[in-house]
């Protein structure tokens, strides 16, 4: 029994290493481990034939063995695969470059709701609330209730869209007129932003749009000052164009904010070097701000010997426009699916 | 308005060395925006003044002449046709390397070696727009070449020496000048140039006029509100002419041409103090008697640019006994002029109320120097130095001229003088940072303040006349004069210090911002923005009826007066617009709509006005060519949206009584989108012969919801259900039914008829004439469970055969084998 186990086995490690592919394989298996005819069931097929102690002792040969070539049959098999496997390169080659030809969509947000939410966030993030007022505003809100009394140029038919029917009605044409509104209804401490709509009545071509967007701020409270404001902006100039960003402040008369700046960003695009964007100045244009103007505090009701604060007003389609390279502002408002599908 | 380098000079000390350039950026840091600089030599190099030596005909051209001419150094031979040339004439070469506008327009280009018609040219011999000097050489035609003859300088002389071009110009944006009445001359504009860079300022004060007696001058003042201070005093001896060089000079660096010796002095009292005046020619001015008075309602008026305007009652003139002689502080009349017969004259000086004149410039579309000046509100103060200034060139320039009058002076009401009182702790407190006290106060000293100062850091602080007509009231109004020329750059950059308390949220926005986010990255809309106005055209397209929409009383786009009350019909017209391009269009948009019948805000806190509504709505579209049944993808996208919200919508058929408002719905592809029993939107697709009107072949589905109303709904808690561990059975049934039944409602029958019943799906409809008129066939899966043991055949049998029963009884439903 011994000598022929010691036969099979050797007949199989010699027939197992010619083997190269998988069918011989299966055959080899056939051969030896076939229930009908293989040569290590007929030898099992033999052991009924020996006697009690001799057949124990065989049985245990014989399915140590048969474990063991199994293991071997199994261990070829895994080298057929790797074999086969390392042909991939070849037989399943794919341009990778191709593009995918079945149906694909993505959706997408208009690139000023994109920048007012990456603004929102940073806000949000500061503990601003975020809010709105109506479009269609009273010229109170819009004008006199922020220092703009009744014969201020800033009120004139040419700037402002009014209402037919009612003259004390205006298409707001900042989103300031929410300034008082928020004194009124929320008080003080106030730290908020009012992303939305404003309208001018201005003719439109690349620069200019009767329709368009700002992002107004507003902080009040007891100790609140320029240099809180000069912090705020560098705040959103870091999160919007990159940490390094400089900013400068210079004076610009708004009736609402005293003292009133205009803010420069450090041209993102030359790194202040100059170039066609920033007009060769190194600097773009970008917050306009100021301190609130003690009037507007007391038509807000906050007492403006307790509290004081600051306000300033992105205009959101100049950042987006910086931000993206976008030459003409009238694109916003384009319905142009050209446009819309690059963001 | 432009400055002149030269003439700041004369006031404070700046080095040469010290660029216009960097005058300008610190100008604009500090005071006002510089939008440029000009330097008057720049474009001058390589053009000198030279002599025409001969000239010959062209032996190719009628028009062209060939010319010798002397360029100093060298004759060179230039092909030239100007229609004034002539032997002798001294005239402006660009040489060869000179940078000309060619014909005086285009961009500049750089002179080269020519051949004209066969023959060689050096050079051009220019006009004056072709040297950017054409303020100083008006042309009488097109081919005139500017005429140098009068100079003395010899041929070579670079131009800018011969014209004294040696100065430059700072051009400030007149936007950036209108609280600051003191900066509309150089003296104002060197104080704070000065100021900036620390330098002494010194302006010498024009003497006192010496009264004469030869003539009588009255002046009355009917309404000294628009008029608070007038000034005149008449000069006799005057002997019109053009003004001395230097003055010219002044004039034309600061963008003014000159025209003769009175009207070139008034110019330059303007453009020096800020203040304007006139000057009228005595003989014109009836007994010599000024009335400043009210224009009669309807009167007619000729200004000296020629004009004809029609004047109301508001507006102020200066006139005499028998007629109007000028409108005050705007311009002067056509008959009261200087002309060069004039030999007396009477200079007015006067300070205008600014509403008045900024009103009655506006309405008659009349702007001027002057007018820019007296609507900034100028200081009184100023007519007078004003006048002695006057008084003072004249004498100086015009020889034998003498004061001919005494000197008149109105003015009733002298103001008091303006005082803040305030502290340096206020001062730091509002710009966030410790301030050096010397420097603060000799910042305000010289910006002419006076100071007092009192205990703990109080201030008291005279405002300057010219400072406090308009521009500064309050201590806020100091914090900008110091904060400005220490510089912002040196105010640190902190935080606010605030509580951490989270910020309140605003639902609406809320719920936006999570739809579009919705739309856009899950279910492939792309966002649009639509203007708020529409066309009435388009509405009438569409049948809309805008008898309820609000109008603007003055649309720039006159075609889009209308103010939207739906985001809807902009929205199909975006379809229109991109079908051409796109085989698919899936858009969305947020935004108001404003409704006039529905109350809206307050107009005022104390005000029981209110606003109209503006909801924020979500408006969707949705056409693909092909597609016939756009409504499905849409109710698909708008159920997903919903499912994402945790809210649970359902769309149902809408009632007719909506149809007329909306006439260019498909009646019957219409439906409610209602949660907890409110309608909260509606969605339906274009009526086909609506899209046949407005050319838009494919079927077009769109939606809009309410937000304000969504956002009132609170969304349900999403809740767990353990994982079965019993197999789901699913039965497949398919049903021939008449085809006005809802699936909604045979839905809700079946899920009703046992708890063991999870989910009825429907996987497939079919309609089509083998089912007969009126049918439709439905299918669906049919999911049984439960929960606690694994169902058996003749359990699952009992269910099923009462969900044929209830299929059959209910819904007159022929069960398919």
């Amino acid at each position: 029994m011994q000598k022929e186990l010691e036969n099979l086995k050797k007949n199989f490690e010699s027939q197992i290493k010619q083997i190269t592919n998988f069918l011989a394989l299966e055959d080899l298996e056939q051969k030896f481990f076939s229930r009908k005819s293989g040569a290590f069931t007929e030898l099992m097929k033999g052991l009924k034939d020996l006697a009690d102690d001799k057949r124990k002792e065989a049985g245990l040969l014989l399915n140590t063995l048969k474990a063991e070539l199994e293991n071997n049959l199994q261990h070829k098999k895994s080298e057929l695969e790797m074999a086969s496997m390392g042909d991939l390169a070849r037989s399943e080659s794919i341009d990778v470059t191709q593009p995918y030809l079945g149906e694909t969509a993505k959706g997408h947000l208009n690139p000023n709701t994109i920048i007012q939410y990456q603004l929102e966030d940073l806000f949000a993030s500061m503990g601003f609330m975020v809010w709105d007022g109506p479009e269609l505003e009273s010229d109170y809100y819009n004008f006199t209730a922020l220092n703009i009394p009744p014969d201020h140029p800033a009120r004139d038919m040419q700037d402002t869209f009014y209402v037919k029917g009612h003259s004390d009605w205006v298409m707001r044409t900042q989103t300031s007129s929410f300034q008082v509104r928020a004194m009124q209804k929320f008080g003080v401490p106030l730290k908020l932003i009012v992303p939305g709509r404003c309208f001018r009545n201005e003719s439109t071509d690349p620069r200019h749009e009767h329709t368009f967007y700002q992002m107004e701020g507003l902080v009040v409270g007891e100790k609140i000052t320029f240099a809180d404001m000069k912090g705020v902006f560098q705040a959103v100039a870091d999160h919007l164009y990159g940490v390094g960003t400089k900013i400068r402040l210079m004076p610009k008369l708004y009736p609402f904010v005293e003292p009133g700046v205009r803010g420069e960003l450090s041209c993102f695009i030359c790194q202040g070097k100059g170039c066609r964007v920033c007009k060769n100045s190194g600097w773009l244009e970008a917050m306009p701000g100021g301190m609130v103007h003690p009037n507007v505090l007391r038509e807000g009701g906050i007492d403006p010997e307790k509290y004081q604060g600051f306000a300033f007003g992105f205009g959101l389609n100049r950042l987006s426009m910086l931000k993206y390279g976008i030459e003409d502002i009238r694109l916003f408002q384009s319905g142009d699916l050209r446009f819309l599908q690059q963001f | 308005m432009k400055i002149s380098k030269k003439w700041l000079q004369e006031f404070v000390f700046l080095p040469d060395s010290l660029s216009a350039e960097e005058l300008g950026k610190e100008l604009t840091l500090r005071t006002v925006e510089v939008e440029g600089v000009e330097d008057q030599a720049k474009n001058l190099n390589h053009i000198i003044v030279a002599q025409i030596k001969s000239i010959e005909k062209h032996p190719n051209a009628d028009k062209l002449r060939v010319c010798q001419v002397d360029a100093g150094v060298e004759i060179v031979q230039i092909v030239c046709g100007g229609s004034n040339l002539e032997v002798g004439m001294k005239v402006v070469l660009a040489k060869i390397g000179a940078t000309v506008l060619w014909h005086g327009q285009g961009d500049p280009i750089i002179m080269e070696k020519a051949t004209l018609r066969g023959v060689d040219s050096y050079g051009m011999i220019c006009t004056s727009d072709e040297v950017g000097l054409l303020a100083m050489f008006p042309k009488k035609d097109d081919h005139e070449v500017v005429d140098l003859t009068h100079l003395k300088d010899k041929a070579g002389t670079p131009l800018a020496k011969a014209l004294h071009l040696d100065d430059v110009s700072i051009e400030v944006d007149n936007k950036s000048l209108s609280n600051r009445p003191d900066l509309w001359g150089h003296i104002g504009m060197a104080r704070e140039v000065a100021t900036i860079y620390h330098k002494k300022f010194t302006v010498a004060t024009p003497p006192e006029i010496k009264a004469g007696s030869e003539m009588k001058l009255s002046v009355t003042v009917e309404d000294a509100t628009l008029c608070p201070r007038y000034m005149a005093v008449a000069l006799s001896g005057i002997h019109v002419e053009a003004s001395p060089g230097w003055m010219q000079k002044r004039l034309e660096a600061c963008g003014i041409r000159p025209i003769n010796n009175i009207v070139d002095i008034t110019n330059y009292v303007m453009l020096e103090i800020g203040q304007p005046c006139h000057a009228f020619d005595a003989s014109k001015i009836a007994e010599q008697k000024i009335i400043v008075r009210r224009a009669k309602e309807a009167e007619k008026f000729v200004t000296l640019d020629q004009k004809e305007h029609t004047l109301t009652s508001d507006m102020l003139m200066i006139a005499d006994g028998e007629k109007s002689l000028a409108l005050a502080g705007i311009m002067g009349g056509l008959h009261s002029g200087i002309n060069e017969n004039t030999t007396s004259i009477v200079f007015e000086s006067a300070t205008f109320e600014a509403g008045s004149i900024r009103k009655t410039s506006t309405r008659l579309g009349l702007r001027t120097d002057s007018s820019a000046r007296f609507e900034k509100s100028l200081d009184p103060v100023n007519a007078l130095l004003a006048l002695r200034r006057l008084v003072e060139l004249t004498l100086q320039i015009c020889k034998g001229s003498a004061v001919a009058s005494p000197v008149v002076d109105l003015y009733p009401k002298k103001p008091g003088a303006k005082i803040i009182a305030t502290s340096f702790e206020f001062l730091e407190g509002k710009i966030g940072m410790s301030l050096d006290h010397k420097k603060v106060v000799d910042i305000l000293e010289r910006l002419g303040f006076t100071i007092e100062k009192g205990k703990k850091g109080a201030l008291k602080i005279t405002v300057p006349s010219w400072r406090a007509t308009k521009d500064i009231s309050i201590a806020e109004d100091i914090v900008e004069e110091v904060i400005r020329i220490i510089g912002y750059e040196n105010v640190p950059s902190t935080l606010p210090v605030f509580s951490i308390t989270p910020p309140r949220q605003n639902s609406v926005k809320v719920l936006e911002r999570k739809i579009k986010e919705l739309l856009a990255l899950e279910s492939c809309f792309t966002e649009t923005y639509n203007y708020s106005f529409e066309s009435p055209e388009w509405l009438q397209k569409l049948g809309v009826d805008s008898s309820l929409h609000l109008e603007l009383e003055n649309p720039i786009a006159k075609d889009r007066p209308l103010i939207r009350r739906s985001l809807i019909p902009n929205l199909i017209e975006n379809v229109e617009s991109n079908l051409h391009r796109f085989d698919e269009i899936k858009m969305f948009e947020t935004g108001r709509v404003y409704k006039i019948e529905e109350a809206g805000e307050r107009v005022e806190a104390k005000d029981d006005g209110l606003l109209p509504r503006q909801d924020t709505y979500l408006g969707l579209v949705y056409a693909k060519k092909s597609e016939t049944t756009p409504f499905f993808v849409l109710s698909k996208v708008i159920a997903d949206v919903f499912a994402r919200l945790h809210v649970a919508v359902e769309i149902i058929p809408a009632e007719n009584e909506s149809f007329a408002a909306t006439p260019f719905v498909h009646p019957g592809r219409f439906a409610f989108l209602k949660v907890a029993g409110t309608i909260v939107g509606r969605m339906s697709e274009l009526h086909p012969s609506t899209a046949k009107n407005l050319g838009i072949s494919q079927r077009l589905a769109f939606g809009e919801i309410n937000l304000n109303i969504l956002s009132d709904h609170q969304l349900e808690e999403v809740s767990y259900s353990p994982l079965s561990v019993y197999p789901d059975v699913v039965r497949d049934i398919a049903i021939v039914l008449e085809k006005n039944v809802m699936h909604a409602n045979l839905v809700a029958a079946l899920r009703s008829v046992d708890p063991l019943i999870v989910s009825v799906e429907l996987f497939d409809v079919y309609e089509g004439e083998r089912l007969g008129e009126n049918k439709k066939s439905m299918a669906y899966h049919i999911t049984y469970r439960d929960t606690q043991k694994t169902l058996t055949t003749a359990e699952v049998d009992d269910v099923h055969k009462k969900v044929l029963d209830t299929l059959q009884k209910n819904f007159a439903a022929e069960i398919r084998k």
